[in-house]
């Protein structure tokens, strides 16, 4: 239907800053207080969208931005959203696995360009440990969907969430899950592998010289990417979704995984952090995938 | 410590605080054979004082032993105008950063330590402030403006004085006014 | 007369005050569209604050921004860069070093901006008003929009200060400090001209070795 799209992205927007907000008070709880309310993330970005610019860089700059949302919306569109792909399935008959593991990488490359035209050091610095620490993550979790690939002789997203319906995938290939899951929790940008865009660090990073509408977009397309991500998951590893109350169970459930995972775990440096997920989660995919 | 008391004449202010005086042209000897020769081998501080009354600047070294628990200074004199010193920078890294606030406050020369320029003070176009010649109050008042209409130069006593009698009035009044009620009086 | 009050101070007309600012929030407060109503209300609702703890009362702000008084409930998150920021919390005395960097940030950040400022050295010099290097009354310089008297306030008066900006910028009753600051440009500029002389707010690019000795 031509529906289909711009309700997928609503639906991308939409929980994916719920499940910010969903973030900001489990760790709140976490902490011991109360979190902001539930939408106070909606708030922040439409806050930032009318705040006036105060300096431009040039076109470099702004186009890094709408790169870096265009990898995201893209992502998004090509992964099925349920099981019977009639519905909100995008664009996902027209590209595979493959297609939106390039987009994912297309968004922080869009971004490095854009900041690296500003000049300023924090920002270079900034997407430098992003991108290394992309090589650290890409290794295990392309490892874990090549033999998910393999096992199911197919690269299509569609195809793999068809044949779980007997047993899912993490039951089915559970070192996969596990490599993969790891990897997951450092793309969602939740510790201990959020060096990349850490406060006192770097003057966040990427994100230095980001102000209104560009740290909108920004936190925009980071949500939508984010539910890109646990939408992923959930196709390849849970059997994806019949209907949209399974759909935000199962996303809920993996997210939450994550958040607890990440409240937990002190922050690693983009050295440890490239160090551990070379060997470890490798390992784990390797051993996985002998046994695909 | 008993090189000390052989070599120098050494005064003992304090179980853990000794001084020693020395002439600006010995400074350097005298604190080498003291770091090298007795347990006081770091320096610690470089301290002024503004001897107006006498026209001299009195200059402490504050050195230290390595258990951080006994100090000894050595004290040197300086000129008001016109003195300077042969800066310590070769010896003890931290007297560059010491000699160059120094120099910035009370305007005293370290020969050879090249970063005698700004440091806490910005642009300073006046004398340098910690010398007792310059007068705080009467740049403040030329240079910075304070807020209108406050009155609050007020003496503290003066003002819990009177607002203690004022209390003690009121509550006074009050009093008397119970004993005494306006209408009919209630029963016996 | 005492040395407080041989500084110069002038009496003024509290009601002549009063009446003016008066009519002045009444003009603003008549002009409001349902959208910059709601945008108002955006602005209120979420607050950034540039993470810059300028004096001794950025003691008080860690507590105010963690699990001990969490202000985070009320939408307020700390920043890391002016340029992100809507709230600049100036906390406690401005020497005139920290005044340039304090500017060059205030300049930085994106419009609409409020400023906190905390102690009462922002006030009337506070503590430090005899000194040869701090500014006694910040709204000079910059464009104030919320005192917290205190030395330091505690992070219960931080936060009413906090509720009471959230009121007023979304009950539009104050005439907000970047509005002034840039109507009155001039004053403004000749005012930090006159304690900092003609290099207001650091060079971006600049060798400090180089720098000309006073």
């Amino acid at each position: 239907m031509w529906y289909d799209i711009p309700l997928m992205l609503l639906m991308a927007y939409g929980f994916g800053f719920l499940y910010y907000g969903l973030y900001r008070n489990i760790t709140a709880r976490v902490h011991g207080r109360f979190g902001p309310s539930l939408a106070q993330s909606f708030w922040d970005s439409i806050k930032l969208l009318t705040k006036e610019t105060s300096t431009s860089f040039g076109w470099v700059f702004a186009a890094g931005v709408v790169i870096m949302a265009a990898g995201a919306v893209m992502t998004v569109l090509f992964i099925p959203y349920f099981t019977d792909t009639e519905r909100f399935a995008g664009l996902s008959r027209y590209g595979n696995l493959i297609v939106v593991l390039y987009f994912m990488v297309l968004g922080p490359l869009g971004n490095a360009l854009g900041v690296g035209s500003s000049g300023n050091p924090f920002g270079a610095m900034g997407v430098t440990r992003g991108l290394t620490r992309m090589i650290g993550l890409e290794m295990p979790f392309y490892i874990a969907l090549i033999g998910l690939m393999i096992a199911h002789r197919s690269a299509d997203i569609a195809t793999i969430m068809a044949q779980q319906q007997g047993t899912i995938d993490l039951v089915a290939h559970p070192l996969l899950f596990v490599a993969a899951f790891i990897s997951f929790a450092g793309f969602l940008g939740k510790s201990p592998f959020d060096v990349v865009g850490a406060p006192p660090e770097v003057y966040s990073g990427p994100a230095v010289e980001f102000g209104g509408k560009f740290l909108g977009l920004a936190l925009s397309q980071s949500a939508i990417f984010s539910f890109a991500k646990l939408l992923l998951m959930v196709d390849l590893f849970w059997g994806g979704a019949a209907d949209l109350w399974e759909l935000i169970a199962k996303t809920f459930v993996l997210f939450l995984a994550a958040v607890l995972l990440g409240n937990v775990y002190g922050r690693f440096t983009t050295a440890q952090s490239v160090d551990l997920l070379l060997k470890v989660p490798t390992l784990i995919a390797l051993l996985g995938l002998l046994r695909v | 410590m008993t090189y000390l008391y052989e070599q120098y004449d050494v005064q003992e202010k304090h179980p853990r605080l000794f001084a020693i005086r020395t002439e600006a042209s010995t400074l350097i000897e005298t604190l080498q054979e003291v770091t090298t020769h007795t347990e006081f081998v770091t320096l610690a501080q470089i301290a002024c004082t503004d001897w107006i009354e006498e026209e001299r600047f009195e200059l402490t070294y504050l050195l230290t032993d390595r258990a951080r628990s006994r100090n000894l200074m050595v004290k040197v004199p300086l000129p008001r105008t016109g003195g300077s010193l042969p800066s310590l920078a070769f010896r003890f890294p931290q007297a560059e950063v010491m000699e160059r606030d120094l120099h910035e406050m009370y305007g005293i020369v370290f020969e050879g330590n090249t970063t005698l320029y700004d440091f806490v003070l910005e642009g300073w176009h006046d004398i340098p402030p910690m010398r007792r010649e310059f007068d705080t109050l009467a740049y403040v008042r030329e240079h910075y403006d304070f807020q209108r209409g406050r009155t609050d130069g007020k003496d503290v006593k003066v003002e819990q004085k009177r607002r203690r009698e004022e209390a003690k009035k009121r509550k006074a009044e009050a009093q008397q006014q119970a004993q005494t009620p306006e209408g009919a009086p209630h029963g016996e | 007369m005492s040395e407080y009050e041989q500084s110069g101070f002038v009496p003024y007309d509290p009601q002549a005050e009063q009446q003016s600012l008066e009519a002045e929030t009444e003009g603003i407060r008549n002009t409001q569209t349902l959208i910059e109503k709601a945008i108002r209300w955006f602005h209120a609702r979420s607050m950034f604050v540039v993470a810059y703890g300028t004096g001794c009362g950025a003691i008080e702000m860690p507590p105010v921004f963690t699990s001990r008084y969490d202000i985070e409930r009320l939408g307020v998150v700390g920043v890391a860069t002016p340029r992100q920021a809507d709230i600049l919390i100036v906390s406690g005395y401005a020497s005139l070093k920290t005044l340039r960097r304090i500017i060059r940030t205030y300049e930085q950040m994106s419009e609409p901006k409020y400023v906190i400022a905390l102690g009462s050295c922002t006030i009337n010099g506070g503590m430090y008003w005899d000194s040869y290097n701090t500014i006694k009354r910040l709204e000079d310089y910059i464009g104030v929009d919320m005192y917290v008297a205190g030395c330091m306030p505690r992070p219960e008066a931080i936060i009413e200060g906090f509720v009471k900006l959230q009121a007023a910028i979304r009950d539009n009753t104050l005439r907000p400090g970047y509005v002034r600051y840039r109507e009155n440009l001039a004053g403004y500029k000749a005012n930090q001209t006159k304690v900092l002389g003609e290099r207001i707010a650091p060079e971006y690019e600049e060798n400090y070795a180089g720098m000309e000795l006073s």
